[in-house]
């Protein structure tokens, strides 16, 4: 099982995502004789050997069931034990559109923190490109090194357990992109620009959840002769939806009883069978036709702040003569 | 360097080669009025940025992305240190005894113009008609250091000379897209083209079903993170695809990307069945056959990867129906895997979400909207851009589980 490559088939040794719904998953490694249990029941991990990666499995007294979804570096980050504040997908897939990474990229991370990026990173410039990873907490270091392991991200992934700021990343010259996610990144600014290529493009983000730091990251990125420096943040709002009764107003004037009566199980099915999925009517208990909307509405509480996001560029040393021996 | 190199070879990696700008690449060209344009830098051609003047072509080729040129004298061009921040800082000038009046400036508009026309030909620079701007000003010395900068910051934006050549990356075609022509892209902006990769989990061995009616961004977004051992298969309307946004994406795409048309989703096609040409034929016989040959072949083998299903991803950007096109791919995706619909309104996929959750063949159903801005970062003077994009598209996404219930 691969973190960065789809199989069909679950096997032995296995990490899946069990999904009970879109709050409740949780990663599951696949163990011959084993039983996992959750609020759905018990399930037995030898039936699900041998099934497609997608499978409804069903308890063992056959009331729950839950969803044995395939790992992708997107589940990952919403299953991932948090060691500590994590990236989430509109950060992760912003950052990584912008450096412009793809297979055969060469990028550096600084940290590593629980590693929620680093296995979207890995997905996305695998197998060719290799992602240097460094991390100066030393149980976090060695938690995320276990994981990479566990997941076969060790082809494309190297991680090391290093102060960044106190010693430079010990890489030059080689990175298209490094990414900084430190308290006082503007600390780490020289290393990064050591580390980055000087025959093409370097590009750099740092990842800081305060304005202050900001400030001080684009004046070290300036005085270091980055350019092109643009900050951003990126957030996304998910939506609910729901149907709606719309009663008509006019039963009301001419006395009737109009119902707001919500709409009945047995709806879903006969929406199927219309081929209408959007809006219809309905006909409550007493008759009368209760007209429905489908509406959509953002979450009531949605994440308002990550963290700005600062990218600035490393324009290449121009002419034939650069020193590259260094 | 060396060790290095030694250990991203046993790392299995590959250093890319040194990017320079080469005859017939197309060039997004960053302006000092922060607006770009796609040109292509074709050898012996002069390359227009309107009122900032022109260069030769073939100034530019062999140069570097990224860098920072200024255009002098008779087309040329030469690097150009960028400014760093200014020092402005907060003094006790304001704006109390300001009044707003256009006979402040001394130079007339005759003055400016002809200051103008000489900046182009290359005799005075920018920076001199900056001065005389500032210097015949009569407001300016009272302007705060933030409004002095401000000003300099405004008229540099008109009078540089200055651009930037950047690489057509997906980022960058998806801003400049987003920026000149919505329209033509469905209006997806940057963010929500990155949740999109994100989210159907495209990777270097993927086979990626796609439906792009936004000329092809959405495709190419995709080509850059599939290699040869994966494929995109585009699915289109009319005879042959319209994915205009490939032909300024520098890199070849042959090989990876596979289209086939709406019309030919059921097809039985029949053996090729044109007799054999006798050694008698012409020339245009023997090329025209070859031709449908090959055309037949081709046919053939896209339709072979499409029904061997199992595809990793379904993608769709589409100006019909998106519920349907969705359940006529269906067949084709692979369990445990990714569909991902955009639209530029959140209707069409409103419709599309409740058949999802009510169909019992998709998980995690998701709809979203992305929210994305920018900010200006100046020492004392951050704060979000005073003007920004009301909206980048909405995105639906969810896990496809289908043969399983």
């Amino acid at each position: 099982m691969m973190f960065h490559e789809y199989k069909n088939v679950i096997e032995d040794g296995d990490t899946v995502i069990v999904y009970l719904n879109h709050n409740s998953m949780s990663p599951l490694k696949v163990e011959a004789g084993q039983v996992y249990n959750n609020r759905f029941g018990t399930f037995k991990h030898d039936d699900m050997i041998g099934l497609k990666y997608g499978s409804k499995v069903v308890n063992k007294d056959g009331k729950g069931f839950v969803f044995l979804l395939h790992p992708t570096p997107a589940l990952w980050t919403q299953v991932v034990p948090h060691r500590t504040q994590i990236l989430y997908l509109p950060d992760i897939s912003f950052i990584s559109l912008y450096l412009d990474l793809r297979p055969g990229k060469i990028m550096i991370e600084s940290g590593t923190g629980s590693g929620s990026f680093s296995h979207s990173i890995a997905r996305t410039i695998a197998p060719t490109g290799h992602l240097y990873t460094f991390e100066y907490h030393e149980i976090r270091a060695q938690t995320a090194r276990k994981e990479f392991i566990e997941h076969n991200l060790t082809d494309v992934v190297t991680i090391e357990h290093r102060d960044v700021i106190a010693n430079g990343f010990g890489k030059r010259n080689i990175a298209d992109a490094v990414f900084l996610d430190l308290p006082a990144p503007w600390d780490a600014v020289a290393a990064a620009k050591d580390a980055l290529r000087k025959d093409t493009i370097g590009r750099i983000c740092c990842f800081s959840p305060c304005i202050e730091q900001v400030q001080r990251t684009a004046l070290a990125l300036d005085e270091h002769g980055f350019s092109e420096i643009r900050m951003y943040e990126s957030l996304a709002k998910d939506y609910e939806i729901r149907n709606i009764p719309q009663p008509d107003i006019d039963e009301v004037i001419d006395g009737q009883r109009v119902s707001f009566k919500p709409v009945k199980s047995d709806k879903k099915k006969r929406k199927l069978e219309n081929d209408s999925a959007c809006s219809g009517t309905d006909t409550d208990a007493n008759g009368s036709t209760v007209k429905e909307l489908t509406v959509t509405k953002p979450t009531d509480v949605v994440r308002g702040h990550t963290s700005y996001l600062t990218f600035a560029i490393l324009a290449p040393e121009e002419g034939d003569d650069i020193d590259m021996s260094e | 360097m060396e060790a290095e190199a030694a250990a991203a070879a046993a790392a299995g990696t590959v250093q890319l080669e040194r990017t320079v700008i080469k005859a017939g690449d197309h060039v997004i060209i960053r302006m000092p009025s922060s607006n770009t344009k796609i040109v292509c830098i074709r050898a012996d051609t002069t390359v227009s940025l309107g009122k900032f003047g022109s260069f030769n072509a073939n100034a530019l080729i062999g140069h570097t992305f990224g860098h920072t040129f200024e255009i002098v004298q008779n087309g040329q061009i030469q690097p150009h240190h960028q400014p760093g921040f200014d020092a402005a800082d907060i003094t006790a000038a304001n704006n109390q005894t300001i009044v707003d009046d256009p006979k402040s400036q001394k130079l007339s508009f005759e003055e400016i113009e002809g200051l103008k026309k000489q900046s182009l030909m290359g005799a005075v620079s920018a920076s001199e008609i900056i001065s005389s701007l500032t210097a015949n000003n009569e407001a300016f010395a009272h302007k705060t250091e933030f409004s002095k900068s401000k000003y300099i910051r405004r008229k540099q934006s008109k009078f540089n000379k200055c651009f930037v050549p950047l690489e057509t990356t997906a980022y960058n075609l998806c801003d400049f897209f987003f920026s000149v022509n919505m329209q033509k892209t469905r209006g997806i902006r940057t963010d929500t083209l990155a949740q999109m990769l994100a989210l159907v989990n495209v990777y270097a061995g993927a086979r990626v079903l796609c439906v792009d009616d936004g000329q092809g961004l959405l495709v190419g977004a995709l080509l850059t993170r599939v290699l040869d051992q994966g494929c995109v298969l585009g699915v289109h309307d009319g005879d042959v695809p319209n994915y205009d946004v490939l032909r300024y994406v520098n890199e070849p795409t042959d090989g990876r990307l596979k289209t086939l048309a709406w019309s030919k989703l059921k097809y039985q096609q029949p053996a090729f069945a044109e007799p054999e040409l006798t050694a008698s034929a012409s020339e245009n016989d023997v090329l025209g056959r070859a031709r449908r040959l090959r055309g037949h072949q081709k046919l053939a083998d896209t339709l072979a990867e499409l029904r061997s299903g199992d595809f990793d991803a379904l993608v769709v950007s589409t100006k019909y129906a998106a519920r349907k096109v969705v359940d006529r791919l269906l067949p084709y995706l692979g369990m445990s895997r990714m569909v991902v619909v955009y639209d530029q309104c959140k209707e069409p996929l409103t419709e599309v979400l409740a058949w999802m959750r009510d169909s019992h063949m998709f998980v995690n159903v998701q709809l979203s909207e992305g929210w994305l801005r920018e900010y200006q970062v100046l020492p004392s003077r951050t704060h979000p851009t005073m003007s920004t994009s009301g909206g980048g598209g909405f995105l639906l996404s969810a896990i496809y589980v289908g043969g399983s219930v």
